[in-house]
């Protein structure tokens, strides 16, 4: 079992590295980035520990996949499986844990852990055999696959877009419109497998016009009910909901260009900075566009022997 | 025709495949047969342009690529796309515009579910279906037979041989001899990334005989079974 262990840390720092990460920093970076984010949240909202568990809970129950844990059965007896997985949902939850107790939130922190421990019971399964029926079936599978694990963020965006109207506020309106372009932004976060690229038989531009042109037309089409609500019950405001429309066409052709300028590869640490900076500095997005296009290009090149 | 000359391939320092010249005509079937890391998917890669190399790939076609259809040993599936989908999607990317997909399911495949719940057998249909479908004039077929039950097995050797007729190219490693034997007009043997041996169809009984020998051998006797 503790060669488990031994292999779990390793592939930990493997990632780490994979991703551009020095392990000293990691180790460093990691925790602080945790601990700010954990008093961010319990600075702005009396429900934190809640919002807490549940993210644990959420992160813990990830390790309940079935295969993996068919796998485990196969190599430990039953005694050694239970004590495994029991040990590895604690140490997840380890980091939850040890904020709660510093919160001094000492009940929580008990029943989250057993929570954890009653988790390990469960297998959950990722792959339900439902066909979840989508409007984008026909093209592009990042909308097509995106759409299925997301659909629910649609009618809350919707919902909130009516909310915005009913109390009057506007910001809350743009906030629904923004989700939106979150949502597409994270379905090119992740790289496709080079061979859905090397399909295409299209050139190096023609590739990234295509994918841009249909990222920007589908979440157009998604975020237009949203639009056309604000336009109307807000129109004294349209100037700046246009200026957020936009920001949100340039920081998803950014993500595009990102994502291909380090293809076959994730996005490493450089770029996930960039991207962070733009967040900060939007305007510097005149200069990382064409940045991670030209760099993109390179890339396609060698896939598409353009 | 695919022209291959002196085509290298190192990664790092090792060196996958070393000085292969090889010529692929219309209307004419080849197999490459090898242990496993003999070099024949790296083969496949390179002359699919998923690879860089040294030497020289030269073809009919300004970039072949863009008439290969490549069946890849593990095909790669998304998480939630359907069957359907995949088929599409694969079309798309050659600008092909597909319809009734259902009449063309000749392995009837559940193509509205996902296809990251299909079984080996199933994905590796799928995948085939979907360059079948993508009006390709060469194929590199890597182990089109893996894991694929028997009446499919019969009727993938049945569209490779319709192939031959259409004037089409097919390059197809396998693992079962019968089936290339069944296929092939020039069986090539592949050893630590170079071909060792050019056999043509008179002599793939000759072929499988030596093979044998020279992969099973003695090798058994040292496990001592009891």
């Amino acid at each position: 079992m503790k060669e488990y262990f031994l292999l779990q840390f390793k592939i930990l720092n493997r990632k780490m590295i994979d991703f551009g990460l020095p392990l000293l920093i990691g180790y460093t970076l990691l925790p602080f980035i945790f601990v700010l984010l954990s008093n961010y949240l319990f600075e702005k909202t009396e429900f934190a520990n809640y919002a807490y568990g549940l993210v644990a809970i959420s992160l813990v129950s990830k390790l309940s996949e079935p295969k993996r844990n068919d796998f485990l059965k196969s190599i430990f007896n039953k005694y050694n499986y239970k004590k495994l997985r029991i040990l590895e949902n604690i140490i997840y939850c380890l980091p939850f844990t040890l904020f709660l107790i510093y919160q001094k939130q000492f009940v929580f922190s008990v029943i989250l852990n057993l929570c954890v421990i009653i988790i390990m019971l469960f297998n959950f399964s990722t792959n339900l055999n439902i066909t979840i029926p989508t409007p984008f079936s026909k093209k592009p599978f990042e909308f097509t696959v995106g759409f299925r694990k997301t659909f629910y963020v649609f009618p809350i965006a919707y919902f909130l877009t009516y909310i915005s109207v009913s109390v009057g506020n506007f910001n809350l309106g743009v906030f629904s419109m923004l989700l939106i372009g979150i949502i597409c932004f994270s379905y090119y976060s992740k790289i496709e497998n080079e061979y859905f690229v090397w399909n295409y038989n299209l050139s190096s531009k023609e590739f990234l016009l295509k994918k841009t042109k249909t990222c920007l037309i589908y979440f157009s089409l998604l975020s237009l009910p949203i639009i056309i609500t604000l336009a109307v019950y807000f129109y004294n405001e349209i100037d700046i909901l246009i200026v957020f429309f936009l920001l949100s066409y340039a920081y998803l052709t950014t993500i595009i260009f990102a994502k291909y300028s380090s293809f076959p590869n994730e996005m490493n640490m450089s770029q996930g900075i960039l991207i962070a900076i733009s967040f900060m500095f939007p305007p510097i997005l005149l200069i990382f566009i064409p940045h991670f296009y030209s760099q993109s290009i390179k890339k396609l090149n060698a896939i598409l022997n353009d | 025709m695919i022209k291959i000359e002196k085509l290298s391939k190192f990664y790092g320092k090792k060196q996958v495949l070393n000085s292969i010249d090889l010529e692929f005509k219309k209307g004419k079937i080849y197999g490459i047969v090898g242990e496993n890391g003999a070099g024949k998917t790296t083969l496949f890669r390179c002359i699919s342009g998923l690879e860089n190399y040294k030497g020289n790939i030269t073809s009919d076609y300004t970039k072949l690529k863009d008439h290969l259809g490549l069946l890849l040993t593990e095909p790669f599936f998304f998480s939630k796309i359907t069957g359907k989908e995949y088929i599409q999607l694969l079309a798309n990317a050659r600008q092909i515009e597909l319809t009734n997909i259902e009449d063309k399911n000749i392995f009837d495949l559940p193509l509205n579910q996902y296809a990251s719940t299909y079984s080996t057998g199933m994905k590796k249909k799928l995948a085939l279906t979907a360059i079948l479908l993508q009006e390709n004039n060469v194929f590199i077929l890597d182990e089109p037979f893996n894991g694929v039950d028997i009446q499919s097995n019969l009727i993938i050797t049945e569209i490779i041989k319709r192939f031959k007729k259409l004037e089409k190219t097919v390059i197809i490693s396998s693992h079962i001899f019968s089936t290339l034997a069944d296929t092939c007009d020039e069986i090539y043997l592949m050893k630590n990334g170079e071909i060792i041996k050019k056999v043509e169809q008179v002599d793939f009984n000759k072929l499988e005989n030596e093979m044998k020998e020279f992969t099973v051998g003695n090798r058994i006797d040292k496990l001592e079974l009891k």
